[in-house]
């Protein structure tokens, strides 16, 4: 039987595709969540500094705080985009793994 | 029918790139999953020793800023950061040690360099703290990036049963 390459890539992006939108959505939740804390700790730290709470070497090293609070959160979303794309093309390959194997005739897809 | 055949063709192009391109992805897909002979993986596994060695630097951080919140002449304390310190080495080693573990091992650096900061505006503070905002400033960093590291670290288990319960605080 001859691969078609309009179905096979049907198949994968409708598998795909499901699962790229899901985690995209768990990602800007889990991101939105993380950097309003973030923005509300640096507005504070505005406050504290003008109120004279906190003094200029202080805020300047709570900043650098928040600098690496945020890249941290950046990199879990850099994770989590490897995760699904992972995911996505597991998924892609396990749709038309049947397909392809029985037109080649043995297990190219494992 | 004149309409339709014009149409067909100006669509034609687009199609066949993008069919082409398709194609290719499908190609390099199908080569790569037969080169490696098993599912695709492009970061590493979820690891119990970091998730729980992360959360317990979290507690052993919580513990101190407690601490310097609820008693303003709470002492400097030099051993609580070296403690600290020596933890996130072993963690950051280990980290180092596992396939495909990159973004953990530079979160873990952001980690000590928030505890770094921390630690250099506690020692500098003067006793009794006459405020102790800085320390729920920092204790808020500390938080957003232990939950960077923990949500990444627990998405690994790809929906697999772990092996022993992760805790969170």
């Amino acid at each position: 039987m001859a691969l078609d390459v309009g179905t096979l890539a049907t198949q994968m992006l409708g598998a795909a595709l499901p699962i790229l939108e899901k985690d995209a959505e768990d990602a800007k939740s889990f991101a939105q969540t993380e950097f309003t804390k973030i923005a509300q700790t640096i507005v504070s730290i505005g406050e504290q500094l003008a109120a004279g709470q906190i003094n200029q070497a202080q805020a300047v090293l709570l900043l650098d705080m928040q600098k690496s609070a945020s890249r941290s959160v950046l990199l879990a979303l850099q994770g989590l985009a490897l995760l699904a794309v992972e995911a996505a093309i597991n998924a892609a390959l396990g749709v038309v793994k049947t397909a392809v194997n029985t037109a080649i005739g043995f297990a190219l897809i494992a | 029918m004149r309409v339709i055949h014009a149409a067909r063709q100006s669509l034609l192009p687009s199609v066949r790139k993008r069919t082409f391109t398709i194609s290719i992805f499908l190609a390099v897909m199908i080569v790569a999953s037969a080169l490696t002979g098993c599912a695709v993986r492009l970061i590493g596994d979820y690891d119990d020793t970091i998730d729980k060695g992360v959360t317990n630097v979290q507690q052993s951080a919580e513990e101190y800023f407690s601490k310097l919140e609820s008693t303003p002449s709470t002492p400097y304390d030099q051993s609580v950061y070296d403690d600290l310190d020596a933890r996130l080495v072993v963690l950051s080693s280990r980290a180092s040690a596992l396939p495909k573990y990159s973004i953990i091992v530079k979160q873990i650096a952001e980690l000590k360099n928030e505890i770094d900061d921390f630690q250099k505006i506690d020692k500098a503070a003067t006793r009794p703290l006459t405020s102790h905002a800085f320390v729920n400033d920092g204790e808020s960093a500390i938080a957003v990036t232990v939950e960077s590291i923990l949500k990444l670290e627990l998405a690994l288990k790809r929906g697999a049963t772990p092996p022993s319960s992760s805790t969170s605080k």
